[in-house]
């Protein structure tokens, strides 16, 4: 698993793609594209995928999922995504999330949990990928994790 | 003798110390270069506390020992390359100010051809001077790090922002990150 994340339209998709030499077509499953939260990618027939806008998906979550189950709920498809790339040597999956954590504090209740529960998710897909990568305007830097390709 | 870079892109957060930064480097190409400064300035003094902004900039150009010739001009900064040449180290700062006045100086609809025209309009504007000048050091704000799925007006804005850095960053010879007052490189020969 490798997580990219950073601030809003710095061309992390762009960079994904580069990175692995793919398009769109090939395996994005993308919240910006009102993509429905992808709960299992069994059914998927790829070998490569790409979850995009982790953090809508989140705030969508949110409205349905109880808060204090919530982090389990994410451990448990992050657990579930590493199952299915483990299943076969040639899998590969990408998660690519914006970084929505440096802005002031939120003034709604419900935006400052989303906040809060984004950045959680990330120190735990971040703990789990074993590669990390922040883009900055197109630029790389690895967090974790070396360069395979 | 070093090369010189022809971009350099800086940004940072509220008070990061960008300019600064931005500033003392300006004022080492030219010593290492025996360059002119000069700096294109964006704000328009419309309110009390823009003309306060602009002011404090000012006099915190003129007490840095260095002299500076200063070029006004808040929209369509590309017709400024007429005025400077290959004896010019010249600092913009900052993007988002362009960009604000190129999105509100008339009333017109953000339509994506709009859109389009502005961020060329800056991008090649600066380009179009960077061929000109010895050095084009140009800085903005990070802004992009929090949430903006509501409201459209903002998403439009904040994309373009992205892109315009996206571009520069492309274009540049070195790009800064400035974290309070530190700078890091992420683009350039480390040297």
């Amino acid at each position: 698993m490798h997580f990219v994340t950073g601030g809003a339209f710095n061309g992390k998709r762009k960079w994904v793609k580069k990175l692995y030499q793919v398009h769109e077509a090939c395996c994005w499953i993308s919240a910006y594209e009102n993509h429905p939260f992808p709960a299992s990618i069994n059914d998927r027939d790829r070998d490569f995928l790409v979850l995009e806008g982790i953090e809508l998906w989140l705030k969508q979550i949110l409205q349905t999922e109880d808060v204090n189950n919530y982090r389990d709920f994410f451990r448990n498809r992050i657990h579930h995504w590493l199952e299915w790339e483990m299943e076969k040597p040639s899998r590969k999956l990408v998660i690519i999330g914006t970084d929505i954590s440096k802005g002031i504090v939120p003034l709604e209740k419900e935006n400052r949990l989303w906040r809060d529960i984004t950045g959680w998710v990330y120190q735990d897909l971040a703990a789990k990928a074993e590669r990390v990568d922040v883009i900055w305007y197109g630029i790389n830097q690895i967090m974790k994790g070396q360069t395979l390709q | 003798m070093a090369l010189i870079p022809s971009l350099i892109f800086i940004t940072g957060g509220v008070r990061s110390g960008k300019s600064r930064f931005a500033e003392k480097m300006a004022i080492e190409l030219a010593h290492k270069t025996g360059g002119r400064l000069t700096f294109l300035a964006t704000g328009v003094p419309s309110d009390p506390e823009m003309k306060d902004r602009i002011t404090k900039h000012k006099l915190d150009r003129e007490s840095s020992n260095a002299s500076w010739r200063t070029l006004e001009k808040t929209v369509q900064i590309g017709e400024m390359a007429e005025v400077i040449d290959h004896q010019d180290i010249v600092l913009m700062d900052c993007v988002t100010t362009l960009l604000n006045n190129e999105l509100f100086q008339t009333n017109q609809e953000w339509t994506e051809n709009f859109l389009t025209n502005v961020k060329d309009q800056i991008v090649s504007g600066i380009l179009t001077i960077k061929k000109q000048a010895r050095t084009v050091i140009v800085v903005s704000n990070e802004v992009l790090h929090e949430p903006f799925s509501e409201n459209k007006l903002v998403l439009a804005y904040v994309r373009v922002l992205g892109a315009i850095h996206q571009m520069f960053v492309r274009a540049s010879d070195q790009a800064f990150l400035v974290e309070a007052g530190i700078p890091i490189m992420m683009k350039g020969d480390q040297s």
